[in-house]
């Protein structure tokens, strides 16, 4: 009903419907959205796709980000060239994801890849205190910090590498029902 | 099915193995045939919930996606072109539905606000209200359908003995008495119509299938939240790991919110580093000894205050209501406004006493912050319970005898508890949040603005929704009050929210604490207003001049009046006769109810069992993992020292790297 739009042809919707966790009407919001953060670059017309990706400096400037602690790892981990830029699909799978509908596994892998700073797969001690120092500030010595970051591998590290493998992280999600409700932006 | 790989770096994993280019790409190339196998094979459903949960960017999700549709379609017999058009239609179809129901869902905007300036353990208390206005409002649509509009249209003329004075509003006599707000308005004729409606069923059932109806959902939402959030803890888990990782609440986006989050979270890691200092210290013997007798006298004084009020009320509850009941005199407002006493009394007590239990709770020391919210809101359900038990023995013990046309005179009690409840949230909103942060913003600034306190709102609104429950039998229309009365107290929360008050400090494990808060709502709060609704219909004689169930033993007896009115062999009264009425069935049912327990209770804890080996396992590889990159390490080692006597031969060597095990899938 109402195919007034002349954004995306029908064959896309139906494509972001089925990939994502938005319907046609939400991906048609998201769609405005995209567009203010960059009105010159972002054309109104996206039926033949063009290949157009705003940069890290004016996704973050979104009020859902702007105070986030970790807006720019969250840009980062969802651009395909690793710098944050993204074009409207990654901006879409980035909310897809953050959103109430998506599962537990699939939150899960993302947050891990949001706290992997030195992006090698693992958790290490120095993610974490980059996690803490950006939850914290100035509020903990640097004693402290390195205290809870033992800690923190201590009590989550199963395979005794001193680090935090992926299914580490996701056997600790898992005790944390919290989760769920926790990692999750509305847009 | 199988996992695709979680971090499918393209391909840069083998490579360091040393793979050539195709090779890596054939891997990937099976990895992705797999994966398309098995989505092929699921139901359409399960298939798009797949889809849209693999873990890639959306460009490798899309080509997933038509790869499989094409799949699909060279496996079907139709024209591809009209599968393909009634496959799509009929998704959009449901998109559509999909979008059409978030339309319905209200206050969704009201309720992101405020989950992303207070956080998701502030919105729990808005999402439970909501929660229980639906009950309400479904109970009202019932009742009122079902039993309220065929009075009205058959009776319409209601004799008023007095003309509507204002204080009608508030005790619900008078004017009020005869209509069809309470018991006493209706009457249990067979409406003459085309189809004969029996009035007497329709208001038993009516109210027998909404009280079941809630029943199960309730049990539904329990079991569900229950599942979800009570996991196996096996470990600690209020440690600085869950903490760090798990407790960042992303959905706030207030500025100063997250700023307050931040301190908090470093009060609470000062606080765990602190504790884990502590706990190294054992505690000695005289002390352990304190400690136990200071928690007893706590529970001695709490438990004396809440059996206290309950005599207090029941005394005051015999010598008041009684003598204003047995002078009707209509014209006589101060004896009928001296009504209004017990219900000023009950709300005061119940406003005072939770002060008093948290003044107590000062006393003790717990060792964590979680055990003093559960201890006090135990406290809390025990002293609401036992007023709400007072009050319902009274009603069903003394004023049966005493009374004529009782049912509406414990429907009027109800609805007068009701209404001084919701004037005390009001007062309590006023005095409690906006003058107490003016007095902690100005005059006192020690004491600071006051926190949202959720376990005393939510603990609120479950009295209230007990009092409900109980009320619907003996007035059907009660529900309009309590739906009006959510409504404003949710505008109301929400305004002094923001003006006022401040998120909990304490913010850790709201999930769990949620499904307490849903357990009490079935378990003392429904099953209570079930046990008293039943106890009444079951064995109580109704009065004799009004109310549908005139004339009976029991309202219970219009069941078999009814059955017996059926043609003999008719199925619903043999259904009745032999196995509702027989004790035999209710032995079975119970006794398979016990075996699948005890069944399901052993296959918890071989779970439990599998769980503790395969953490086991884990274990062993991890330390497998590093006996081997040592052994790789010698090996790699040998291997360039022997290589560096031989000069030109090896350029062709590929590199090896150390580190291949950690590089490969996870699921290998």
């Amino acid at each position: 009903m109402g195919n007034k739009q002349t954004i995306f042809t029908d064959e896309q919707l139906d494509a972001y419907q089925d990939c994502t966790f938005f319907t046609r009407k939400e991906i048609l919001r998201l769609h405005g959205r995209y567009h203010e953060l960059a009105p010159h670059l972002v054309p109104m017309d996206y039926t033949n796709d063009p290949d157009v990706k705003i940069p890290l400096a004016l996704i973050v400037n979104m009020p859902e980000l702007k105070e986030n602690p970790f807006r720019d790892r969250i840009v980062e981990s969802f651009s395909e060239d690793g710098h944050g830029n993204l074009s409207f699909n990654d901006f879409v799978d980035m909310f897809s994801v953050l959103s109430e509908m998506a599962p537990r596994e699939l939150k899960a892998i993302y947050a891990f890849k949001i706290y992997d700073f030195n992006v090698d797969n693992y958790i290490c001690k120095e993610d974490l205190e980059k996690t803490l120092n950006k939850l914290t500030k100035e509020e903990l010595t640097p004693e402290e910090v390195n205290l809870v970051c033992e800690k923190a591998i201590e009590e989550a590290d199963l395979d005794g590498d001193n680090k935090l493998s992926f299914a580490d992280f996701e056997n600790m999600i898992s005790r944390a029902p919290d989760f769920l409700s926790t990692f999750h932006i509305r847009i | 099915m199988r996992r695709m790989s979680v971090f499918p770096q393209h391909g840069t994993a083998l490579g360091n193995l040393g793979l050539t280019a195709n090779e890596i790409r054939q891997e990937t190339e099976n990895n992705t045939s797999e994966l398309i196998s098995d989505l092929v094979n699921l139901s359409a459903r399960a298939r798009f919930q797949a889809i849209r949960s693999l873990p890639m960017p959306f460009n490798e999700k899309k080509a997933i996606r038509n790869r499989v549709n094409s799949v699909k379609l060279s496996k079907t017999i139709l024209a591809a072109d009209c599968r393909q058009q009634v496959s799509r239609s009929f998704r959009r179809f449901r998109a559509s539905l999909a979008s059409a129901r978030q339309h319905l869902i209200i206050w969704q905007d009201t309720l992101k606000g405020i989950g992303s300036r207070f956080g998701t353990s502030v919105l729990s208390y808005f999402l439970f209200l909501k929660w229980l206005l639906k009950f309400n409002l479904f109970s009202l649509i019932v009742n009122f359908c079902f039993i309220t509009i065929p009075q009205i249209v058959h009776e319409p003329n209601i004799s008023s003995i007095t003309g509507f004075r204002g204080l009608e509003l508030l005790t619900g006599v008078g004017y009020f008495n005869q209509t069809v707000l309470f018991y006493g308005g209706y009457n249990g004729e067979v409406i003459v119509s085309k189809p004969t409606y029996n009035m007497q069923l329709a208001y038993f059932f009516t109210i027998a299938a909404y009280l079941v109806l809630c029943g199960v959902s309730l049990l539904y939402s329990m079991s569900r939240s229950f599942q979800k959030n009570f996991v196996l803890e096996t470990g600690p888990v209020s440690g600085g790991a869950w903490r760090l990782l798990c407790s960042w609440d992303f959905s706030v986006v207030n500025e100063k919110a997250i700023q307050y989050n931040k301190n908090n979270l470093a009060i609470q890691l000062k606080e765990s580093l602190s504790e884990r200092l502590q706990e190294k210290n054992q505690m000695s013997l005289s002390d352990r000894i304190k400690r136990l007798s200071l928690h007893l006298l706590a529970w001695l004084l709490s438990l004396g205050l809440a059996v206290g009020s309950g005599a207090g009320i029941y005394f005051l509850g015999t010598n008041q209501e009684l003598a204003f009941s047995s002078n009707h005199d209509p014209s006589d407002l101060g004896a009928e406004a001296s009504t209004l006493l017990l219900p000023v009394v009950v709300s005061l007590i119940n406003l005072i006493v939770p002060l008093l239990y948290s003044l107590i709770s000062k006393i003790e020391s717990y060792s964590n912050p979680r055990a003093m919210i559960y201890i006090s809101i135990v406290r809390n359900v025990i002293l609401k319970m036992s007023i709400l038990g007072i009050l319902c023995f009274y009603w069903l013990d003394s004023v049966p005898e005493k009374t004529s046309c009782w049912e509406s005179f414990v429907g009027q009690s109800v609805y007068r508890l009701l209404i001084i409840d919701f004037i005390f949230c009001l007062l309590g909103i006023f005095f409690g949040e906006f003058l107490r942060n003016v007095i902690g913003t100005m005059c006192i600034q020690t004491l600071g603005v006051p926190e949202f306190d959720i376990a005393r709102n939510v603990l609120d609104l479950i009295y209230a929704q007990t009092l409900a429950w109980i009320g619907i039998y003996f007035s059907p229309l009660l529900p309009v009050m309590q739906v009006l009365k959510l409504f404003i107290i949710f505008y109301l929360k929400k305004i002094s929210l923001s003006m006022n008050c401040q998120p909990p400090k304490h913010t850790g494990r709201a999930a769990q604490i949620q499904t307490v808060f849903i357990a009490l709502l079935f378990f003392p709060s429904f099953v209570g207003a079930l046990s008293m609704v039943a106890f009444t219909v079951w064995s109580l004689k109704p009065s004799d001049q009004c109310g549908p169930f005139q004339g009976l033993d029991t309202p219970f007896h219009t069941i078999f009046s009814w059955t017996d009115s059926l043609p003999e062999y008719h199925w619903v009264g043999w259904i009745f006769e032999n196995i509702l009425r027989s004790e035999l069935f209710y032995y079975l049912i119970s006794l398979i109810v016990l075996v699948i327990t005890y069944f399901l209770w052993q296959i918890t804890q071989g779970r439990k069992q599998l769980i503790k080996t395969l953490r086991e396992q884990i274990v062993n590889e991890g330390k497998d993992k590093a006996f081997l990159l040592n052994k790789l390490k010698n090996l790699q080692k040998e291997r360039r020292e022997m290589a560096s006597y031989r000069s030109q031969d090896y350029d062709q060597t590929p590199y090896f790297n150390p580190n291949w095990m950690n590089t490969l899938p996870l699921d290998m």
